[in-house]
């Protein structure tokens, strides 16, 4: 296992220098001037060419690279040509909104895929209908999920609330940032049940065209799994059905789906970012929607970078927990 | 990102039944399998299927559904929303197809030269694939995109360098698994060179994984166009875009609903039609 961890963490590292890579040869790409931007369109000549070297412009691609790259590592990545601060400080502010919203995402999609994986695999009358119930919710846009479930559970039901993380006004707002933490830590159980109310929808809007997937993969390796001998015996002793699901069945049968969840993170990512807009939440969405329309390309690569390092961190505990389900992986 | 593989089991569940007891299953998958026709047909001609110019302003303001001869409504301005979602349509289906396109080629060309040259050249392309995968593709695409300017064009570029990589990695399997057969060992010893056995003995037995990965791939390609368009990445304000208006007209969510989810609506059909077309082709496939 030691050996595996050291594998993969020089693989994520090789992979964030890739990544490095592609983003600042987008910066070079980009069709936004950052010292016409930083100056305004009144500037001078002069001054345009003198804050061009200043910022080292002129230099060698290679050399504005390995700056580059020494800045990120240092926490600079750039200011906003919108909001004028460093995107570090935007990137705080708005983070701990996204990483409460995609975390809580990412357990209903675990949960319901497995409740999706054995629901199918299990044979009830309604199974073929649920089937294809699940194809079309896999087939609808999170927007769609998120529109439908303002107008159905907001607006006509009046059950679930539509926007921002909470209406408790003097909610506390640390130490972590994640509201239900804090709510949790300051023991106020009002503000934790009206944080876990904002997160829902969104959290659902964004969890079941993943969980779909992970568990469409689930199912596959569970009925398999339900094919070995090994499952027959455990049936044959006498176990009960949900025994050998749980203690035969289902972890053998995890692997695959956890690959999937790895590489589904990468399209949560992509349904937050849309999620977010729907329903106000104050989190790198926003930010990057506001980012977008004025080619504020440092907020927006900011914001690209993290979410890639989030993605390649998580594959490699992915990768982690698969060899910790199942020895023989570990080479 | 084969993620849109239906639930649909395409192995006889344990009681032994198959999915379906009337329809032969042959038969349901070619019906099935031309959906893909049906929407390529229904796309290219959207400007003779809509009633109305899709920037056109024809009626009353946000027109309920059904009323005013507006199938789907009209929107904000007295747009006729079903000329606008046809146009959309046609939009995304156009472009999931393209990037389907470009990443076959491009991604199969790179798969068949690595599987078939195997070697350092083998290694050093699979490297660069792998590097890409690694990468989450919706997160780079909206970076390209970012870095480039919102725009139909971009999207595309931007979607095809993240959709490639996993086109070359299933024809490199292929490939590498193909180039192990008598066939190919018989053409080599026939004295056949490099780029002969590559192209006759090679490309046509991937051919047919390329075609089911590609079609599966659709749907998902559809969700993410839509994606990308809602956040404002698309085409700009007044083109028909059916993530993009989506997203503009969400403030009319709770009075006039239709304006924001008929658009919705439609990406979900496309790709709903997409995935179960896919299903189909998959089944034909496997079934040879």
């Amino acid at each position: 296992m030691p050996m595996l961890i050291a594998k993969r963490l020089a693989a994520v590292v090789v992979i964030l220098l890739a990544l490095t890579a592609v983003l600042f040869t987008l910066q070079q790409s980009s069709t936004a001037d950052p010292v016409k931007t930083m100056l305004g369109p009144g500037a001078s000549r002069q001054l345009v060419l003198d804050t061009r070297k200043k910022l080292g412009l002129d230099d060698p691609l290679t050399a504005q690279y390995v700056r580059y790259v020494e800045h990120l590592v240092h926490g600079d990545l750039g200011t906003s040509y919108r909001t004028r601060r460093a995107v570090s400080t935007d990137l705080g502010t708005f983070l701990p909104a996204t990483v409460e919203l995609t975390l809580f995402a990412l357990v209903l999609a675990l949960l319901l895929a497995v409740g999706f994986a054995v629901a199918t695999t299990l044979r009830w009358p309604g199974a073929n209908a649920f089937r294809l119930l699940l194809l079309v919710g896999a087939s609808a846009p999170a927007f769609l999920l998120a529109i439908g479930g303002i107008i159905i559970f907001y607006k006509q039901l009046g059950w679930l609330p539509a926007t921002g993380r909470t209406d408790i006004l003097d909610a506390p707002t640390g130490p972590t940032g994640l509201l239900t933490v804090d709510a949790v830590l300051h023991a106020r159980p009002d503000v934790l049940g009206n944080a876990l109310q904002h997160l829902l929808l969104p959290g659902l809007a964004i969890a079941i065209g993943p969980a779909v997937s992970i568990g469409r993969v689930l199912r596959s390796s569970l009925v398999t799994t339900l094919r070995t001998d090994y499952t027959r015996t455990a049936r044959a002793k006498g176990l009960r059905e949900v025994q050998v699901m749980r203690k035969h069945v289902l972890r053998n049968s995890i692997g695959p789906a956890l690959s999937m969840t790895g590489l589904q993170v990468g399209l949560m990512f992509a349904g937050v970012l849309v999620v977010e807009l729907i329903f106000a939440w104050p989190g790198l969405g926003q930010y990057t929607a506001q980012s977008i329309p004025v080619d504020d390309f440092p907020a927006i690569a900011g914001v690209m970078l993290l979410l890639g390092v989030a993605y390649v961190l998580i594959n490699t505990v992915v990768d982690l927990l698969q060899a910790a389900a199942d020895p023989r992986i570990e080479a | 990102m084969a993620t849109a593989e239906a639930f649909v089991p395409t192995t006889p569940l344990r009681s032994g039944r198959t999915r379906t007891a009337r329809v032969p299953r042959g038969r349901l998958d070619v019906l099935t399998a031309g959906l893909l026709g049906l929407i390529t047909v229904v796309a290219l001609a959207a400007p003779l299927l809509a009633p109305h110019g899709p920037l056109d302003t024809v009626g009353t303001p946000t027109s309920l559904p059904g009323t005013e001869g507006f199938l789907l409504g009209s929107d904000s301005v007295g747009r006729d929303i079903l000329s606008r979602v046809l146009y959309g349509l046609r939009s995304s289906w156009l472009a999931a197809l393209a990037v389907v396109a470009i990443g076959v080629l491009v991604g199969g060309l790179i798969g068949l030269i690595a599987g078939a040259r195997g070697g350092w050249v083998d290694n050093v392309l699979m490297r660069v694939t792998d590097a890409f995968l690694a990468l989450p593709a919706p997160v780079v695409a909206i970076a390209v995109v970012a870095a480039l300017g919102p725009g139909l064009f971009h999207t595309l570029l931007a979607l095809s360098i993240v959709w490639w990589p996993f086109y070359a990695r299933i024809l490199r399997g292929e490939v590498r698994a193909l180039a192990a057969r008598p066939h190919v060992e018989a053409a080599r010893l026939a004295g056949a060179g490099p780029v002969r056995i590559a192209v006759k003995h090679l490309l046509p037995g991937a051919v047919p994984a390329a075609v089911v990965t590609a079609s599966l791939d659709l749907g998902t390609l559809v969700l993410t166009l839509a994606g990308l368009s809602f956040l404002g990445l698309g085409q700009s304000a007044p083109a028909p875009e059916l993530g993009a208006d989506a997203a503009r007209n969400l403030s009319y969510l709770l009075q006039d609903w239709w304006i924001p989810v008929m658009p919705g609506i439609a990406v979900a059909l496309l790709s709903l039609a997409a995935n179960v077309a896919g299903d189909g082709i998959r089944n034909l496939m496997s079934n040879r």
